[in-house]
């Protein structure tokens, strides 16, 4: 992570440092809401206190796609980690593994959720729709239809995270206007420049 | 000038036999029949007479379900799933930019669980990949003084262990003690006498390259009539590709293969069997997908020697990669520019002499020319163009989307909109009267479509006069890049029963399309549709060699050999077929879904017939690209672009409301792929005039934007409209009638936007980016003034 590039004696705190340190403190962190829902924290009295997780592998129950999976990974583990390096699942694509790119985009109960930024073990429970999830069998969801039909790539790299980001906008509001579309992706990066054919795909779908 | 990944197979000359062909080639609408002479089994040009069913059209990327799935597979893919007992590499860098390293120990990285191997690399000074085997060591410093690391994120150590998280905290239980030495990070500080010297063992910080003469500069100057005299800087780009460089190395005995990210599997290959000191035969180097280069991904490098190294130390299969931080410190970047310039022109706007001095960084590396554009954009009797690389404590730069030709774009096409308004002439006046007129180029028509696109007789009504605060302009530039496709190419066709036929070469796809105009062109010669045409590609282990992925070389370098396989693997199969048909093979034709001899039309098999005759034996045919046929390779490819931009005077931000982007690369084998080219390239120049650039902290020598939150390129809210126009002169220099494009669409983006903002606010900014403060600083300048 970046802290190895910092010069020894510059404190940092490191994206993945902040969520291990969250998790080992159970839902000490509340901002976070990490660990403990926030619901049974409302209800006990009093509190219990929180069981810190890990260091060690825990057991994280995932559904990915309408399937379960069960693995066992340290607390620490964010879901991008989970799904690509754990479950094989690399359709979900790392550009800066930062929250500052979307690459990592999938739908966490139908919310575009950057995965890097999310823990594994804070999502069970929850159904998470990555890339590989989208098409029903053989035939391509209208979306990645479009994308194919407009060119809406070159290296696609960016291309699982731009769909599912234009997904969600798309299920809330199927006839998204220009500017939805546009602030649909506002967030996701692309260095081959295929914004402009992206948004001729999200509009089109949007469009029916 | 490019790493071509040519060097281990490169065919010794031989003595052919040439024939003269004819070609109606130019523009459709003004062609010209050339008599051209190329080698005996060259093919006749595709030219304008020719029918094409597929070239030419909007046919959609044949990895198009595979990428919009998932399923498409990049060398970060490659998990414990695919290589079981995989290990995760990460690399230990110099927080400093220039430290002697005075103590490694890696004592308790080596006893964390789970960690695998621990290299240092601690002899000699800089880390060259190219040395691995050399300046590797298990122990801690084995120099009497310690090694000296001259940028901030040199590497210093790498690990491998079983996940990146236990590799992460390896690197951190490292411990290094460096001794701070000074630094200088600026260009414009490291040409001063006095300055920390970057590379041990020279004076000063300076590399003069031989300047490029022409004619006689003081004489042109003594025959102008108006002369201006600019300077202008531009800052140093990250290339920032969406997939950081990577690569998963694997050894099998003595045999190595690597995954990678790679804009040259062939390069990569050779710079690791000779860094590992094993036949190119050993050496396999497979790139399937890649998240894009840009330029940056160039042969081996650090990360693919220290991913096979580091699995050879471990006896596994390894996987490093960069993380975004150390991509921005060590993977490259485009150098920056101070240049100084000067031009000199009658009253009627004649050029009569260019005079350019500019110098850059590179960083530790070198190669930061910017003048080789201006020397072939206008026509110019007498120049002299100067470039000198000037090293500070920074990560070196790579070649970055046309090498140079935006930098220099960006001073001459200002200078000449100076030079245009000291004449008072309409900008674009000027440059029809000094543009190259080269046979079959069609500038006059690209300039007339942008003009009329943009609608440039508006400039008229634009300009600072305006009463509103937000101000208008129109600006254009030009775009040229030399045309560097060529040999060495060789493709297989194979044709099977079921009638599909696959295409192999050793090239990869870098997201430009390459596998789709592969199979384009085969299904084009073959008279099949695309999708019964299958590529393999991006494998050194096909034997088959192709260019690496730059310069705009790839496409046309490589259609005229798969056009050329297609060709003989249809040969082979008229020979097996000729008996049924009775026919001599080289009389058959396969038209309209037969197969037959024109004398004897009766007698025919349809495709799928003649193909389920080669039962279990399908046929194949070897093709190869012949040299360009001249002296139609000299010319370059060729555009131009016009900017329309809103200037905020109070605030400000300007916002870059369109760009006509006019561009020609001889024939366009695919229209859409066409426009995805120019859209990338368009966005990047776009970003570069207003946005892009690495932030160094000077006391401290460091990065300080290396990430993807800092350093900004254009999002869709900053998107410009985009109207690409495609001009088509077809070429007779290849036998597919085209050129390239990669490089072109960015190289006068820049430029395009820096007039239109001049012309907007009446008033120039001499340095990119127009960011919001020096556009205030500039208007408060002009107020005081
Ligand atoms: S990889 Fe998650 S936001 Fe960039
Ligand atoms: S298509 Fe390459 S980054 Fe978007």
């Amino acid at each position: 992570m970046s802290k190895t590039k910092k010069p020894k004696d510059t404190p940092s705190v490191s994206r993945r440092n902040f969520l291990k340190a969250a998790s080992m403190a159970g839902g000490a962190i509340s901002a976070a809401g990490l660990i403990v829902a926030p619901r049974d924290r409302a209800k006990a009295a009093p509190r219990p206190i929180p069981t810190p997780l890990g260091p060690g592998p825990v057991e994280v129950t995932l559904d990915i796609n309408g399937q379960k999976h069960v693995l066992r990974v340290e607390p620490n583990v964010t879901l991008l980690e989970a799904l690509r390096e754990h479950l094989g699942m690399t359709g979900t694509k790392r550009i800066c593994d930062h929250g500052e790119c979307s690459a990592c985009t999938v739908l966490i109960d139908g919310r575009a959720t950057c995965s890097c930024m999310t823990l594994a073990l804070d999502v069970q429970g929850k159904k998470i729709t990555t890339i590989e999830g989208l098409a029903q069998g053989k035939t391509l969801d209208p979306l990645q239809k479009a994308f194919i039909d407009h060119d809406a790539f070159q290296c696609g790299f960016c291309t699982p995270g731009m769909i599912l980001s234009l997904k969600a906008t798309l299920n809330k509001h199927p006839h998204a206007t220009p500017e939805q579309i546009k602030a649909a992706v506002a967030g996701n990066y692309c260095r081959c420049g295929a914004l402009p054919n992206i948004l001729k795909a999200g509009n089109a779908v949007a469009k029916g | 000038m490019y790493p071509t990944g040519r060097t281990s197979q490169d065919a010794p000359e031989k003595e052919v036999k040439k024939k003269r062909i004819k070609a109606k080639v130019g523009l459709a609408e003004r062609p010209q029949v050339v008599e051209i002479e190329v080698p005996e089994q060259e093919l006749p040009v595709w030219d304008l007479d020719s029918k094409l069913a597929v070239v030419g059209k909007r046919v959609p990327r044949i990895e198009g379900a595979e990428k919009v799935t998932g399923q498409a597979k990049y060398a970060l893919d490659y998990v414990s799933k695919d290589l079981p007992g995989l290990l995760y590499g990460k690399t230990l860098r110099s927080p400093y930019p220039h430290a002697r390293v005075e103590k490694i120990d890696a004592s308790k990285a080596r006893e964390l669980p789970g960690v695998k191997a621990v290299l240092l690399f601690d002899k000699g000074e800089g880390f060259d990949p190219g040395k691995i085997l050399d300046v590797m060591t298990e122990d801690a410093v084995s120099q009497p003084k310690g090694r000296v690391v001259i940028f901030e994120g040199e590497e210093v150590a790498a690990v491998a262990a079983e996940s990146e998280s236990i590799a992460e905290e390896a690197i951190r239980q490292i411990e290094v003690k460096y001794r701070r030495l000074p630094h200088v990070v600026d260009h414009e500080e490291a040409v001063k006498p006095g300055a920390p010297i970057v590379h041990r063992g020279m004076k000063d910080n300076l590399r003069r390259v031989d300047p490029q003469v022409r004619g006689d500069i003081d004489q042109g100057f003594k025959q102008a009539e108006v002369t201006i005299e600019r300077t202008l800087r531009v800052p140093v780009l990250l290339h920032n590709s969406p997939e950081c460089h990577v690569a998963v190395a694997k050894w099998e005995g003595p045999k190595l293969t690597v995954w990678a990210s790679t804009q040259g599997v062939n390069g990569f290959r050779d710079e690791l069997s000779k860094t590992f000191r094993i036949p190119p035969s050993d050496v396999r180097v497979i790139t399937d997908h890649m998240g894009g280069g840009f330029g940056s991904k160039f042969g081996m490098q650090a990360y693919g020697a220290i991913a096979a190294a580091l699995a050879k130390k471990a006896g596994a299969p390894v996987k490093l990669g960069y993380d975004r931080h150390e991509e921005n410190l060590a993977a490259g970047n485009r150098p920056n520019a101070t240049m100084w310039i000067k031009l000199g022109a009658k009253k009627d706007g004649t050029l009569t002499a260019l005079h350019c001095r500019s110098f850059g960084t590179a960083g530790v590396g070198w190669d930061a020319t910017v003048t080789p554009m201006m020397g072939i954009v206008y026509k110019c009797p007498n120049l002299r163009l100067e470039d000198t690389d000037v090293c500070t404590h920074a990560g070196q730069g790579m070649p970055f989307r046309a090498p140079g030709f935006p930098q220099g774009s960006f001073a001459i096409e200002s200078a000449m909109d100076e030079l245009a308004a000291e004449l008072k002439m309409d900008p674009l006046a000027l440059r029809r009267k000094n543009f190259v007129d080269q046979p079959l180029q069609a500038l006059d028509k690209i300039y007339d479509l942008g003009a009329e696109k943009i609608g440039w007789s508006r400039r008229a009504e634009m300009g600072p006069e305006t009463s509103s605060a937000v101000k208008r302009g129109i600006g254009m530039g030009t775009a040229v890049w030399p045309n560097y496709c060529g040999p060495p190419a060789h493709c297989r066709v194979t044709i099977n029963s079921d009638g599909s036929a696959e295409a192999a070469m050793a090239v990869q796809d870098i997201g430009t399309g390459t596998r789709t105009l592969m199979a384009m062109v085969t299904a084009e010669e073959l008279g099949l549709p695309v999708e019964a045409v299958k590529v393999t590609m991006g494998d050194t282990g096909l034997e088959l060699i192709a260019p690496d992925s730059g310069g705009s070389v790839t496409a046309l370098s490589i259609t005229p050999a798969v056009r050329a396989a297609a060709a003989a693997a249809k040969a082979e199969l008229f020979k097996r077929v000729a008996p049924a048909l009775k026919a001599k093979p080289e009389d058959l034709v396969f038209e309209n879904g037969k197969i037959f001899a024109p004398a004897n039309p009766r007698k025919s098999l349809t495709w799928q017939q003649a193909t389920a005759r080669l039962g279990a034996t399908p046929v194949s045919g070897r093709g190869e690209r012949l040299p360009n046929v001249e002296p139609y390779a000299g010319i370059p490819l060729w555009g131009a672009q016009f900017a329309e931009v809103e200037v905020d005077t109070e605030t400000g931000l300007v916002r870059v409301l369109r760009i006509v982007a006019v561009h020609e690369a001889g024939r366009a084998l695919n229209p859409a792929m066409f426009e995805s080219q120019v859209n990338g390239g368009v966005m990047m120049g776009v970003g570069y005039a207003l946005l892009e650039r690495r932030t160094m902290d000077q006391m401290e020598g460091r990065v300080v934007n290396p990430n993807l939150e800092d350093y900004k390129i254009l999002s869709s809210f900053e998107l410009p409209e985009i109207e690409t126009v495609i001009v088509e002169p077809i070429t007779p220099m290849n036998n597919i009638g085209g050129k390239g494009l990669g490089e072109p669409p960015t190289v006068p983006t820049a430029a395009a936007v820096a007039n239109a903002v001049a012309q907007a606010l009446g008033v120039r900014i001499y340095e990119l980016p127009l960011s919001p403060d020096r556009v205030l600083e500039t208007l408060e300048a002009r107020k005081e003034a």
